[in-house]
């Protein structure tokens, strides 16, 4: 890490340093271009002279979208409203009254009024064989 | 299922059509009104599945995964909207379409009923988010990282290919609806054991198995936000979905065959945890964080029972989102110090009070404290794996042990103790960046209170 330091040439100051020789691209790299080097917490917005002014100077109610005031509070209005109380809540109550998931309530309910009709009847609760047994065909008992 | 498709491709002309001061608001728009209209979906009213046409069905295990990628694009939206800054309006709407193609491919994927057309769109999110990593990347290790995605994706697939082509051969039809009646029992011969080790690969290295996990912190760390939420909480899912989907038609010799990725799985969570433990980076470790749980979600699928299922279907939700809320916690933090290094910016709760409420709530979630899904989840494999070998809860217990240190761990040491001297000058937390945490974890809490509908085909 320590050795990238001494590629961008210590005798340059950093404002007016070249491409650094490790970019990929030869276009001007963005402001959010880092690396997890600690030598470099200072981020090439600082060239365009504005790197350290807070948004909230020009714009008190920056809300994080934009920097044009109007289209920054648009934003924050479409994505709460969209988000949250059309998606979250219209959607969570839409979610809520689902009728019977899986149908797991009905399963329910039948399982217990037919409980209660073949104890009644006196029959079994549940018959012992999975499968009707006349119906199962066995291949004829081979001689070894 | 066209009437989700088609407004997600017409997105695409949205954006290309927008004033550029509208791209980011026209956007986020229809993509919450596209996730409003596919709600329905989850009125899955039978144990059977909504047969909606030929190519689409949905049931309870994909419903779940297809709102969860529908809910995720207008988060990537908002999350993108600050590092594309700097960009040109074309740039920009060339970056939300690559969002809203891998949209397309995802929504369709979730939902296609033939096992080619499944493959076919499986391989095609490949192609967004590697152009999304290579090209909005912030290093140059993201060529290299978009070089692992690719080719370990891809190899662990081809088999797949050529096994479905066989299955089609012999079987006559790919309809997963079909193919798990259909199916007939694999023998123990080696072509059938290679015929599920084909099935199977493709999904391992998605998910990824512990051995075959290299490409997921390189391709977390250097993918831009949006790459990093949408890898973490859907791509990783498409593995475990496909693990579902066609563990159906490989029984009986899953019983055996799947021993030897078992063993990688439990002994990678304890091995990812730790390495966790011992990160620097703070996106690497929420990447090997990811690794740990979907070997979790492995060991479920590999078991094959039905509490097993269920949890699988809960931790992928559960995981997706409290994922992708901590890679956007990591990225606020990366935009405001731009390192991603863990101790370069301590103490942030005097400082961001708020966002440090979200880093608790995700630090939770990820621990899996209850009553979160991500708990349901956990505790129903962990049962499961349980009653499937009784040996396995040292290494589970291990493994939840662990979880919770490093949760922790990542947590103080971003938010508590004293600040480090440089970061006097952080802007506050900005009401898009607490937007984007809201929306992560009021579904988190919400599915908590109502479950069922997360919990899969056999709840």
């Amino acid at each position: 890490m320590l050795t990238r330091v001494s590629r961008f040439g210590s005798a340059l100051p950093r404002l007016l340093s070249s491409q650094p020789a490790r970019f990929v691209s030869q276009s001007k790299p963005t402001s959010s271009t880092g690396s997890t080097a600690v030598t470099e917490l200072h981020p090439a917005a600082e060239q365009s002279g504005h790197g350290e002014v807070s948004p909230y100077v020009k714009n008190p109610d920056y809300h994080g979208f934009s920097s044009d005031p109007v289209e920054d509070e648009w934003n924050m209005r479409v994505g709460f409203f969209f988000g949250i109380s059309v998606a979250l809540v219209i959607g969570g109550t839409f979610l809520h009254y689902l009728p019977d998931h899986g149908m797991r309530q009905w399963a329910r309910r039948e399982a217990e009024r037919l409980v209660v009709q073949r104890e009644k009847e006196g029959l079994p609760l549940i018959e012992e064989n999975y499968y009707d047994v006349n119906k199962i065909v066995l291949p004829a008992a081979e001689k070894e | 299922m066209l009437k989700i498709i088609i407004p997600t491709i017409m997105l695409i002309p949205l954006t290309w059509l927008s004033k550029n001061s509208m791209i980011w608001i026209n956007t986020t728009t229809h993509s919450l009104v596209i996730t409003l209209i596919s709600l329905p979906l989850l009125n899955q009213f039978n144990d059977n599945s909504l047969n909606l046409s030929t190519m689409y069905f949905s049931d309870s295990l994909s419903t779940p995964l297809l709102m969860l990628t529908m809910w995720l694009l207008p988060l990537m939206i908002i999350a993108s909207q600050f590092h594309l800054i700097k960009e040109s309006p074309t740039r920009k709407k060339l970056y939300i379409t690559m969002l809203i193609s891998l949209q397309i491919f995802l929504v369709m994927t979730f939902t296609a009923t033939e096992l080619i057309m499944f493959y076919i769109l499986f391989e095609a999110t490949l192609v967004p988010t590697l152009i999304i990593i290579t090209r909005w990347g912030g290093q140059t290790e993201r060529l290299n990282a978009g070089l692992y995605f690719l080719f370990y994706t891809l190899v662990g697939s081809l088999p797949l290919l050529i096994a479905l082509i066989h299955l089609q051969n012999s079987t006559g039809s790919l309809n997963m609806l079909l193919a798990q009646y259909w199916s007939e029992p694999l023998k123990t011969s080696w072509s059938d054991t290679i015929l599920w080790l084909a099935c199977m690969m493709a999904f391992m290295v998605k998910m990824p198995l512990y051995g075959l996990h290299l490409w997921l912190p390189k391709a977390h760390v250097e993918a831009p936000i949006a790459g990093s939420m949408v890898l973490a909480a859907i791509l990783l899912k498409l593995g475990g979905y496909g693990m579902l989907r066609i563990t159906t038609m490989l029984t009986p010799i899953t019983s055996f065959m799947a021993y030897p990725f078992l063993m990688l799985s439990l002994w990678g969570m304890i091995m990812t945890s730790s390495i966790c433990l011992r990160q620097t980076d703070l996106k690497s470790l929420i990447a090997y964080s990811s690794v740990s749980h979907m070997a979790l979600v492995i060991v479920a699928v590999l078991i094959q029972t039905p509490w097993s299922f269920m949890g699988a279907t809960a931790l992928m939700i559960a995981h997706g989102l409290t994922s992708s809320m901590l890679f956007c916690l990591a990225n606020s933090n990366y935009e405001r110090t731009h390192s991603r290094t863990m101790i370069l910016a301590r103490g942030l709760q005097t400082m961001l009070p708020l966002m440090a409420a979200w880093w608790l709530l995700a630090s939770l979630t990820n621990l899996a404290l209850p009553p979160s899904i991500n708990l349901i989840g956990e505790l129903f494999v962990v049962m499961s794996t349980f009653s499937w070998s009784s040996i396995s809860i040292i290494l589970m217990g291990i493994n939840i042990v662990i979880t919770a240190l490093y949760s922790l761990y990542m947590l103080i040491m971003t938010q508590r103790g004293k600040q480090t001297h440089h970061i006097n000058n952080l802007p506050p937390s900005y009401t898009r960046e607490n937007t984007l945490m809201t929306m992560h974890l009021l579904p988190l809490l919400l599915l908590s209170i109502n479950p069922k509908i997360i919990l899969g085909t056999l709840y």
